[in-house]
């Protein structure tokens, strides 16, 4: 039985995904959005592959059934609807629209199912892996048309490479938790650019890794220009709903999320129990939005994929005052090398190394800054070292920079003398 | 060695929390049967009405959640380094009591199996 504020959450979820389908036919025709939508499943898909070059309407359609697949995982696998699933499901619709499809999502998916089983848990037990698991979707799609294989043995090949993935995940994302304490929100995305490695390697070995080349839409569409606000009156309106006609509550609830680390996992929905969460991903949107207008960089399906999981983070860990040092940091180090904030590496870099928010967040400004700027220089390597087969190479490159500053902060903390027993 | 690793965990986080409060003296004390566990944590250090109602919001949680238990549980008992997570015990336990006794403050969990009943060891009743 789903509690009322829940099944509130479903409708605007389920309206927000329709409205995004119904936007995709109104913009090229039902036709064209189905057609490019099954071209979508069949094209490259690794980083940074934009939909939106393809067809806006095909990759709205596909952005959005992403999404419903991991609704409705959250739904039959009886979790609730709430921080960390609301993130899961916005980080899913942000990646249908640059890597993620149902076809290169489901095999993997079926894989965390398999290892539930083996542990003898529930599906819902590792539904977050699965949700952020499709990540390597691209491995899928990599396999099943890119290696030159013939069909009928690229199909079984890529299918049992995306079971195989699902498989080891659950193992690989605990422990990879363990080396940075929770302070890098797409945890998931580490581990996949660690098993990313292993592929991207193998694949290498066998000569079948072919280069990575970017296709980043630089066109303007009105549709996907006002998405983001659209969907951010409707966060502000669930909010207040959500709120009982109580707009005090709800500015001083929004405020207290403020004060939060976002240290993983924080669900925003156990901290207050108002529609303040539904404020603060909204908040978050309007800031995105913003900071992409005025970095000149084009909204666009990558561009647009991290606005959307900015979104969906801010009611499970991201806040607009963890979030701001990091992306000054990110700002600061393309500022000093001489970089353009617009092009696809620092724009991306600056929205998704908010996965680093909980930095800021927990030991202050200055470090959160400089979290941001160590992120920037690594995320440029990574994404070779995986050969763009991990979609979070930001959560990759933001795993690795966790861990190396908590290591360092962690030895200071633990050496403290005035601490130490006399001698 | 399931069993073994969650014990750890659980053990590790909670005396992560009452070593915060420098206790001079800490009791750790476990009792196992096939299908659960009891274990109970003695320090010396009273806490406030306050603080037991945050220690006990933590460690009972509205509701089950299992997808952050499954996964967001293995951080427990890791990191010791700074302040201690008891909402990472919350879900993965069946229920938890914290009182102040005669000396300091006591915290008493039970975990197990959907067969394991608590009744069959000392949980408390309200009243």
């Amino acid at each position: 039985m789903i509690e009322k504020h829940e099944r509130i959450r479903y409708i605007a979820l389920l309206c927000m995904l329709l409205g995004i389908i119904l936007a995709g036919f109104t913009v090229d025709g039902v036709h064209k959005s189905l057609v490019d939508f099954i071209k979508i499943q069949t094209s490259s898909s690794r980083l940074i592959q934009d939909f939106t070059a393809i067809g806006v309407g095909g990759a709205l359609v596909n952005a959005s059934l992403v999404a419903l697949i991991g609704l409705s995982l959250v739904f039959f696998s009886s979790v609730s609807l709430s921080g960390p699933t609301l993130a899961a499901v916005f980080t899913l619709l942000g990646f249908g629209l640059f890597g993620k499809t149902p076809l290169n999502n489901l095999p993997i998916m079926a894989g965390v199912w398999i290892a539930a089983r083996f542990a003898r848990k529930t599906l819902g037990s590792y539904s977050l892996i699965a949700l952020f698991g499709t990540a390597l979707g691209p491995l899928v799609t990599y396999l099943m048309f890119e290696t030159a294989l013939p069909l009928p043995l690229s199909i079984p090949v890529a299918i049992m490479a995306g079971l195989v993935t699902g498989i080891i995940l659950p193992a690989i994302a605990g422990s990879m938790l363990q080396l940075h304490h929770g302070y890098n929100l797409y945890n998931i995305g580490f581990s996949c650019g660690f098993i990313g490695l292993f592929a991207s390697s193998a694949l290498r070995a066998s000569n079948r890794m072919q280069p990575i080349f970017i296709l980043w839409n630089t066109q303007r569409h009105v549709v996907l220009v006002v998405l983001i606000p659209a969907v951010v009156i409707l966060l502000f309106s669930v909010g207040i709903i959500s709120s009982h006609g109580s707009p005090k509550k709800l500015f001083t609830d929004t405020k207290k999320l403020q004060r939060l680390s976002g240290r993983l996992p924080t669900d925003y929905f156990d901290v207050v129990d108002s529609g303040a969460p539904w404020l603060n991903m909204g908040l978050l949107g309007i800031a995105s939005v913003l900071f992409v207008l005025i970095s000149g960089a084009p909204f666009n399906g990558p561009v647009l994929g991290g606005i959307f999981t900015v979104i969906g983070f801010g009611a499970f860990g991201k806040s607009l005052k963890n979030c701001w040092p990091v992306v000054l940091g990110v700002c600061l180090g393309t500022w000093l090398f001489g970089k353009t904030l617009a092009d696809p590496g620092p724009i991306l870099a600056a929205l998704f190394a908010t996965t680093l928010a909980p930095i800021a967040g927990q030991f202050g400004i200055i470090t959160g800054i400089i979290a941001g700027f160590i992120h920037l220089i690594v995320v440029e390597s990574t994404a070779a070292w995986h050969g763009g087969l991990d979609l979070y190479n930001n959560g990759f490159a933001g795993g690795l920079t966790a861990t190396f500053l908590i290591a360092i902060l962690q030895w200071y903390q633990t050496n403290r003398s005035k601490e130490d027993f006399k001698s | 060695m399931k069993r073994k690793e969650i014990l750890n965990r659980l053990i590790g986080e909670v005396t992560n929390f009452l070593l915060e409060d420098n206790p001079l003296r800490l009791v750790v004390s476990l009792h196992q049967e096939d299908d659960g566990a009891h274990l109970s944590f003695f320090d010396d250090r009273k806490r406030t009405e306050e603080e037991l109602e945050s220690i006990r919001t933590s460690l009972n949680p509205k509701h089950t959640r299992p997808e952050l238990a499954g996964y967001y549980g293995m951080m427990a008992g890791h990191d010791t380094s700074w302040k201690a997570r008891l909402n990472l015990i919350g879900w993965q336990i069946k229920g938890a009591s914290v009182k102040n006794n005669d000396s300091g403050l006591q915290i008493d969990f039970w975990l197990g199996s959907d067969a394991f009943n608590p009744d069959h060891f000392t949980i408390e009743k309200e009243d």
